[in-house]
């Protein structure tokens, strides 16, 4: 029986052929996709292996003895938008452990850059950059040590006497090995799990149209299969014989899939290289597979090609009589946009009547709106179809549309099957980069650019850590403040100070003067008549809390002026002319006067770690969104070409009575570009639209319409998919011509 | 009674359409050696013949879907053969209409829009083209099919509503090919006498090709085609 | 036999009888007077009719003819039996095939002749019954499929000729 199968499938025709030729192409873009994102989270495992040495402060055991230790203070600088690690180390006694990719230990007044780093300090002035750190350079960091070649990584030595006083300073005994699982991890900014939920989520949202596209795949000419199947059971074959040839077609398909697709992932593998799985390009080799990786794909895929396959014949029973039809379904009715609406309606609900106050119920209505929105598209699609159906063929007035959309009338869950996965694709990726949009848009535009031009040297006090005494700053010496004025950029100073009770969290962080104040209008206003203010957090949070702070205006302290500025210094402010020079200029003179005392930040804008997971999280969407309109194009080619062996002759005879082929590609391209269109419209607005809610409700920041990049994006998706759709114009005039009416 | 009936139907005279020693192979096989015939205004000329003869192709080359390799087709005084494919499709589209054996009707429309599809494509408005099609059903006696699919018709209504299609707008010729093949005896004289009335009612030519001679005894006249060339007998009775 | 039958459906004179025939049954043939009392004298001989009391005024166009139990019988007998399926064989157009063949002319032009010929009487039948009534249409088609099995055998036959003319030169 086996070998007939293979006869049969190798040997039975053209169309046969090419219904084996596209399965396995689809089985090797599943199997490409698939490796491709094993690839890539083995790639950020790599890259987080290789920085687990970043998190060395994060470890909790204390070492018994003082030999062997090491002092150690990690923490983040950035110079313009890219991050940079810094870790001031000393040894407290012979033998300390050293950090992987340097030969030994600098010592105060050295330190060791990555190769990267090295490269910035000669191409940028020294007073925006390199006369942060102090001493000279005495090495690199090796390869081994750098997450990402394009890491910057600083490591300075000091004496374990000036470094165990600095805040926040603690003693290890060993260097981390192995990536620790901490929120305020270092290591690619804590947020490797996210990364790996949006990686293995981009893949699932791609294998689910590579699915449908193997199953369309297994449609075409399968008529004349049936036919053939239904021929052989006459002859006395039982069901299990012709499943047992079914099943060898489908292993062929999938054993051809399976190596062209581990042919395609090497052979594109260098391409890879350049895709943003993680934000921080990856080093040579970090695209690797482990075996488990080769077992998945090659049984994985395999498998569930030939399920859906199976699936995809499911309706169909073959009996020695002949092929019987499955019978024609009934029109979805309207009833299934209900469970669409119900999630619009709970954001709608959430948005006019308040954001619940606890966390759980924030979360509580994120899911069950976005849940309920995602089941409701895919529910409501063939009713959309339905709908658009009926509008073309009542409305007609040219044969095209009306031929089309009776067809599509016919049956509409079959025209929509194809396009499912592109709609979870599109929603999910149309509202996150709704949200992301407006969150740019929103920190732009609060504080404006004075926000973004002012920094902050917050000293530990005002964190709400533990923060030892040692650690507080008395005064701000006058030489200090005379060299930050005259800084080139730097337009006023600001002094905060300790406010007296530190017991109101986020209610008062310190008090300041305010005809300093007003010199630095980004961190809020005096009202008028006040001469000390006491001011809250007036740093921006990720999601736009308090991104206004800029128009706050802050009580009145009472006290006057000079017991103000007799209190110990809690930050020290400063607004520049908002260019980049003057920024990290400022950022230089901050750090070098204040060293230990953590990075300037400024007022008004992203972290480094936190813009490149936005801009991560856009990018992969857009491939996403792309990659997935490509898919489901192909899926429509596939099923144009699949139908095309029912309506030959139909269509042949039409083209005979002078009917131009013109018209038979408008009703194809019809029947085909109606649903993916309007399913595709109607999940973008839903995704931009619960975007917009949830923005609205929960983090209060306005909503604001994507821009180019976006629109781009998704308009030259669909232009992609409407290119394939048209590229079986030609299969369908070649096979509607004249031979093939002549009457046997 | 012969000659009179049909001397009176083809009034006019003159030929419509005409084919000169037409040649055409398709790949090794020659289908036509030579063929030549004439078809006069207003006549229903029946072309016979053995199964593989040509007379399909034959067809074809008259109704302009095929070209020959060498000969001539000319319809009108105009030359079809030289025609490139657009004009020659426009030509079928404004001026022919066809009716096949089967398979001819696209089965996601009702059977009134299958038959208004002609004047669709003519530019006619929907509402306009519609109310043209459904005057034809009462007169092919398919009264309430109006709103049926082909596929909930029998065959003999399903060529019917085809006939309809292929005389709704007026075409100066109706080609068929074999019409009544796929239908019983009683169905098929049905199709031929409606069609036959109905096209002389019109005035419209019709050319027949079949291998039944109780079809072709419908039509004024047939030609035999054998071997790829067009015998013909006996022209008109007398 | 159709002159008792058209008896058994009432009495009739001979008169009526001829009109009734020649009206359904002899359809451009009519048949002469003579005839239909010569078949109505010997049904009336066999017993199968009787000949009712003549009318005053004479002539045996004025008998008036009825059926008997006998006449009855025959004709229920005659209307169940099949006719037998004796093949109807035009002996003449055999003969003209084998002898053009046996002679060296063109046994195909005479096949040919005679195809145009039929045809032309197929449409004339197809004429009469598109015009005529029921009873026309039913004979029309009797005369049309007798023609079309005419026309098969003659397609058959032309097809074998070749094969014909060797057996028959041999």
């Amino acid at each position: 029986m086996i070998r007939l199968g293979l006869r049969l499938t190798l040997g039975s025709g053209r169309e046969a052929a090419l219904r084996v030729l596209v399965t396995a192409a689809a089985v090797a873009l599943g199997v490409g996709l698939l490796l491709a994102s094993l690839a890539g989270v083995n790639g950020l495992h790599a890259q987080t292996d290789r920085g687990a040495w970043l998190d060395t402060s994060a470890q909790s055991s204390r070492p018994a003895s003082t030999s062997g230790q090491l002092w150690w203070l990690s923490g983040t600088d950035q110079f313009g938008n890219q991050e940079i690690d810094r870790v001031d180390i000393a040894a407290a006694g012979p033998g300390a452990p050293v950090p992987p990719g340097i030969a030994h230990l600098p010592g105060p007044g050295e330190y060791d850059v990555s190769p990267a780093l090295m490269a910035l300090f000669k191409s940028e002035s020294a007073n925006e950059l390199r006369e942060r750190y102090p001493g000279h350079q005495i090495g690199t960091i090796g390869a081994a040590a750098l997450p990402s070649p394009n890491s910057l990584i600083i490591v300075i030595g000091h004496t374990a006497r000036q470094l165990s006083q600095a805040p926040g300073a603690v003693e290890v005994g060993a260097i981390q090995r192995t990536p620790s699982s901490c929120y305020a991890c270092q290591n690619t900014g804590g947020s490797g799990a996210v990364l790996q939920f949006i990686l293995v989520g981009g893949a699932v949202a791609l294998l689910l149209p590579v699915l449908i596209l193997i199953a369309t795949a297994s449609r075409l000419s399968a008529a004349r299969r049936e036919e053939r199947f239904a021929a052989m059971r006459l002859v006395g074959a039982t069901p299990r014989q012709i499943s047992v040839v079914s099943a060898v077609e489908a292993v062929v398909a999938a054993v051809a899939g399976v190596a062209v697709g581990f042919a395609l992932f090497f052979a594109f593998r260098p391409l890879l290289y350049h895709v943003p799985f993680t934000g921080a390009p990856l080093a040579a080799g970090d695209l690797s597979l482990r075996w488990t990786d080769i077992v998945l794909a090659v049984i994985g895929v395999p498998v569930a090609a030939v399920v859906s396959a199976r699936l995809a014949l499911r309706r169909v029973r073959i009996s020695p009589l002949g092929v019987q039809r499955r019978a024609s379904s009934r029109l979805p009715r309207i009833a299934r946009i209900i469970p669409l609406l119900a999630g619009i309606a709970v954001l709608a609900y959430f948005d006019a009547a308040g954001k619940p106050g606890a966390v759980g119920g924030q979360l509580l209505e994120l899911l069950a709106g976005f849940v309920l929105l995602i089941v409701g598209l895919v529910l409501a699609g063939p009713w959309f179809t339905t709908a658009g159906a009926r509008l073309m063929a009542s409305r007609a007035s040219r044969p095209a549309t009306l031929i089309a959309g009776r067809r599509l009338l016919d049956n509409p869950k079959a025209a929509f099957r194809f396009i499912g996965g592109l709609v979870i694709a599109l929603f999910v990726g149309s509202a996150a980069i709704g949200a992301l949009s407006s969150i740019a848009a929103a920190s732009s535009s609060g504080g404006g650019s004075a926000g973004r031009g002012t920094l902050a040297e917050p000293f530990c006090s005002f964190s709400t850590s533990n923060c030892p005494a040692s650690a507080q700053v008395p005064s701000v010496p006058g030489q200090v403040l005379a060299g930050l004025r005259t800084t080139p950029g730097v337009r006023s100073v600001t002094l905060v100070h300790q406010g007296p009770s530190q017991a109101e969290q986020m209610k008062s962080f310190g008090v300041v003067a305010c005809n300093q104040l007003a010199r630095t209008p980004a961190i809020g206003k005096c009202a008028p008549g006040e001469t000390v203010a006491s001011v809250g957090y007036f740093f921006s949070h990720l999601l736009g809390h308090n991104s206004h702070a800029s128009s706050t205006i802050w009580p009145s302290a009472n006290m006057s002026v000079a017991s103000a500025a007799r209190l110990p210094v809690d930050a020290v402010v400063v607004a520049t002319d908002g260019s980049p020079g003057s920024l990290e200029r400022a950022r230089t003179t901050l750090e070098r006067d204040f060293p230990f005392q953590g990075a300037a930040v400024a007022v008004d804008a992203f972290d480094p770690s936190t813009a490149r997971l936005l801009t991560m999280i856009q990018d992969m969407t857009d491939v996403v969104i792309v990659a997935s309109l490509i898919i489901a194009s192909c899926s429509l080619a596939v099923n144009i070409a699949a139908g095309l062996g029912e309506r030959k002759r139909s269509f042949s005879l039409l083209r005979l009575t002078g009917v131009p082929t013109g018209l038979l590609h408008r009703v194809v391209a019809l029947e085909s570009a109606l649903p993916l269109l309007l399913v595709a419209a109607v999940s973008i607005v839903v995704g931009l639209v619960s975007a917009a809610l949830y923005l609205h409700s929960q983090v209060g920041i306005a909503f604001s319409i994507p821009g180019i990049p976006y629109w781009a994006t998704v308009i030259g998706g669909l232009a992609v998919s409407l290119a394939i759709i048209a590229s079986t114009f030609p299969l369908l005039t070649r096979m509607t011509g004249p031979e093939v009416a002549r009457n046997e | 009674m012969n000659g009179a009936n049909s001397s009176s139907v083809v009034g006019g005279g003159g030929v419509i359409v005409e084919a000169r020693d037409l040649v055409i192979s398709f790949g090794e096989t020659p289908a036509l050696r030579g063929a030549s015939v004439s078809v006069k205004r207003g006549e229903v000329l029946a072309v016979m013949g053995p199964s593989g003869s040509g007379k399909s192709t034959l067809l074809y080359c008259l109704a302009g879907i095929l070209v020959p390799d060498s000969g001539g087709v000319s319809f009108d005084g105009q030359r079809l053969d030289t025609m490139r494919e657009e004009q020659r499709s426009r030509l079928r589209r404004d001026r022919f209409g066809f009716v096949f054996q089967s398979g001819q009707l696209v089965p996601e429309l009702t059977a009134e829009e299958n038959v208004a599809l002609p004047l669709l494509l003519g530019g006619t408005h929907r509402k306009e083209a519609l109310r043209g099609a459904r005057a034809w059903f009462e007169r092919l006696e398919l009264d309430g099919l109006e709103r049926h699919r082909a596929g909930e018709m029998s065959g003999g209504q399903a060529q019917r509503v085809a006939l309809a299609r292929g005389l709704v707008a007026h075409p100066d010729v109706l080609f068929a090919d074999e019409p009544t093949g796929s239908l019983d005896s009683l169905t098929g004289e049905l199709v031929m006498s409606l069609m036959t009335g109905a096209a002389r009612e019109e005035g419209t030519t019709v050319v027949l090709v079949t291998h039944e001679p109780r079809v072709a005894a419908y039509a004024d006249r047939e030609v035999i085609v054998r071997d790829g060339r067009v015998t013909t007998i006996a022209t008109v009775a007398g | 036999m159709a002159l008792l039958g058209l008896l058994d459906r009432e009495p009739s004179h001979g008169y009526d009888l001829k009109r009734d025939y020649d009206t359904y049954f002899a359809r451009g043939r009519p048949l002469p007077f003579g005839q239909v009392y010569a078949t109505l004298a010997r049904l009336a001989r066999d017993g199968k009719a009787v000949a009712g009391d003549a009318e005053p005024g004479g002539g045996p166009d004025r008998k008036r003819y009825a059926i008997t139990p006998t006449g009855k019988y025959e004709v229920e007998a005659w209307l169940g039996e099949p006719i037998p399926a004796e093949p109807y064989l035009q002996t003449d157009l055999f003969v003209k095939v084998l002898l053009s063949l046996m002679l060296g002319r063109p046994a195909e032009e005479y096949l040919d002749a005679q195809r145009a010929t039929h045809l032309r009487r197929m449409r004339e039948l197809t004429d009469l019954k598109q015009q005529g009534n029921l009873v026309d249409a039913l004979l029309a088609d009797h005369g049309l499929f007798h023609l079309d099995a005419d026309l098969r055998w003659i397609d058959l036959t032309a097809a074998r000729l070749a094969a014909l003319a060797e057996e028959v030169a041999s």
